[in-house]
């Protein structure tokens, strides 16, 4: 069974007397280990498809399954719990918390989970090696580049070590240089701790980083120019 | 939530001015609020006590003010002998402002043994002995001499009265903290006027079996055809009565007092519902992470409960050391009512700081527990 099964997802949005529906009966599956970039036009509905996901958006029909676990039957509740332990979450501008340090941005998703401190300490500080910031760790959001915040966002969102890393435009707002940075981590970060990747992007040279690139386009997926679903993926 | 203190303390110091603000108002506010539950309790104790309702005090008939009321000082020795009476203590009382007054001194002129037996003090400094030997003499109230900034040996003037203070006393009635003891023959002759004598009231004594009412109505009629008619009330009813204008204005003022109450919430609730406005976004994100909706509520109740919590603190442990520096008090007619400072008048205060925190967060909380995340983590 793969990692991710997005089967037949529809998401709507009623606007006044007319219906907009960015997803319309999409199927994906995600292998674990995998790295996947998401592109497409805007407004063809990737963010929309990622916070689904995620976790953090709740889908009008069809069903997500994560590891086993439908996560469009949980409870507001445990649906944060779930994600608190299987998702991390790359966003395009880092969303730092300003009032807390490196140290103590990246220790946040662990404190959701039961863990003793000594265990956290040893983690957050495996998460800010990896992305070459342990000289930073007492440095407040304000006091950091915008690639250095991007990089302690990726420690946050790898630390606890989640089943899923998914990333929306991770270097939107970035320069070239920084770019390129911050893309050659994402590949690192699977190719070398083996978590699987989602990425949405509209930069083809990005997308292309990834081991496989799939679009939306009017509320379906393409890839490899040919419609997926369940059905073509599985008999593949 | 332990694990996410830091967050919420540095959050509240994010924006330090809002948060000082806020929490020096509900300082304000919780001192105003002890500060008047004090003065009520005050008024309270003097209807309330022990000896408020087993004592009678016999009083000129139709006079208020202690200055007017003369009675003969020989009724002591009719009144004795009736059944139920176990002991009279003959008083003149001497103030130097009958008004409402917030420094009036009242001084209260008993021979010094049935001061020794009717009253539970005990003495902070000076000894009985000189008093006892002393003309002029006087035992003071320990909130008469912090007032007054008075010491043993110092003399002492008010108006005509010149006393010397042989000693310092704190009583176990608060009320009685603030009055000045004199020899009853020295308060009768001072003044130029002659009062030998005549006394201002008589203070009766119960036994545990007798009937207030009946042996006041016996007084009363035992002198209704006597020189000077009296009343005779209990302790309590007596105190009430002298200071009835002021009891009145004291039960407007404690509305104040829910005002206050009032006022802490909104003021927190103001400050909670601006910080999670500001973080619409920061609670989605922490949602994002992994923070459930619940956890986002208390998070935000916990931000209110520490500002009302903190502001609470300061403003009752403040009322306190005011209250107990100050020794203030209020007299009116000889009366006065103690403002003491109390232990339940303080938890009190920290509770009703607790309860308005709770509830200023919760609106605020559900606001924010309730947010979308997606539609949150895109405001700017
Ligand atoms: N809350 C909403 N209410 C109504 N329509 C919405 C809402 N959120 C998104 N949409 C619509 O859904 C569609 C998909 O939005 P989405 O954000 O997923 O696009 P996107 O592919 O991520 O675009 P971009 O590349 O610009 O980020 C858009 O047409 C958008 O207008
Ligand atoms: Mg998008």
């Amino acid at each position: 069974m793969s990692l991710v099964e997005v089967n037949n997802v529809t998401k709507e949005y009623a606007n006044g007397e007319e219906t907009i529906r960015p997803l319309d009966g999409v199927s994906l599956t995600i292998e674990r280990g995998d790295f996947v970039s998401l592109m497409g036009a805007s407004g063809s509905g990737k963010s929309t498809l990622l916070n689904l996901i995620a976790g953090i958006d709740l889908a009008t029909s069809g069903e997500i399954i994560i590891a086993d676990t439908d996560i469009t039957r949980l409870s507001r509740g445990k649906l944060a719990d779930w994600r608190a332990a299987n998702i991390g979450y790359i966003f395009q501008t880092h969303n730092l918390i300003p009032v807390l340090t490196a140290y103590e941005n990246v220790e946040l998703p662990l404190v959701l989970l039961p863990m003793t401190a000594a265990e956290r300490r040893k983690r957050v500080q495996i998460a800010l090696e990896a992305v070459d910031l342990t000289s930073r760790a007492s440095h407040y959001p304000r006091q950091m580049s915008g690639g250095q915040e991007q990089r302690v966002g990726i420690a946050r969102a790898i630390v606890a070590n989640p089943t899923i890393v998914v990333a929306d435009e991770p270097t939107g707002s970035l320069d070239d240089e920084t770019t390129e940075q911050i893309l050659e981590l994402l590949s690192r970060v699977n190719q070398e701790l083996g978590m699987t990747l989602l990425m949405v992007t509209h930069d083809a040279d990005a997308g292309a980083r990834a081991r496989r690139r799939i679009r939306l386009e009017r509320g379906r997926l393409i890839e490899n120019g040919q419609e997926t679903s369940t059905r073509t993926l599985r008999t593949a | 939530m332990f694990p996410f203190a830091p967050y919420v303390i540095k959050s509240l110091w994010r924006h330090r001015a809002r948060t000082i603000l806020t929490v020096s108002g509900t300082a304000v506010a919780l001192l105003v609020f002890c500060f008047i539950g004090s003065v009520q309790k005050g008024l309270l104790a003097l209807t309330e006590d022990q000896q408020a309702d087993r004592t009678l005090i016999v009083f000129q008939e139709n006079r208020f003010c202690p200055q007017s009321s003369k009675l003969p000082q020989d009724y002591a020795t009719t009144i004795s002998k009736l059944s139920g009476v176990t002991e009279v203590v003959p008083m003149k009382v001497f103030t130097n402002n009958c008004r409402a007054s917030l420094d009036s001194i009242v001084f209260q002129g008993i021979s010094a043994e049935q001061l020794r037996v009717c009253r539970d003090l005990t003495l902070l400094s000076g000894d009985w002995s000189a008093f006892e030997k002393q003309d002029d003499a006087a035992l003071i109230g320990q909130a008469v001499a912090g007032r007054r900034k008075l010491v043993t040996g110092d003399k002492f003037t008010i108006g005509d009265v010149s006393v010397v203070v042989q000693g310092i006393f704190e009583s176990a009635v608060a009320a009685e903290d603030n009055l000045v003891f004199t020899h009853l023959d020295f308060l009768q002759r001072t003044r130029g006027v002659n009062e030998y004598g005549t006394v201002t009231q008589l203070e009766v004594h119960l036994a545990d079996n007798a009937d207030p009412e009946a042996v006041g109505a016996k007084i009363d009629a035992e002198f209704h055809s006597g020189p000077v008619a009296t009343t005779t009330r209990t302790k309590g009813m007596f105190q009430a009565d002298t200071v009835a204008d002021l009891a009145e204005l004291i039960g407007f003022v404690h509305w104040l007092g829910y005002a206050c109450v009032g006022l802490v919430l909104s003021l927190v609730a103001t400050t909670t519902v601006m910080a999670v406005q500001d973080r619409i976004k920061e609670h989605a994100v922490l949602q994002t992470l992994g923070v459930r909706p619940l956890g986002v509520f208390r998070l935000v109740i916990a931000e209110s409960l520490l500002l009302s919590v903190i502001g609470g603190m300061i403003g009752v442990v403040g009322s306190m050391l005011f209250l107990s520096s100050t020794g203030l008090s209020v007299a009116a007619e000889g009366v006065t009512i103690a403002f003491r400072p109390s232990w339940d008048l303080a938890v009190q205060g920290i509770l009703i700081a607790v309860v308005v925190g709770l509830v200023a967060g919760i609106a605020p909380g559900w606001q924010a527990a309730q947010s979308q995340i997606v539609n949150a983590l895109k405001q700017g």
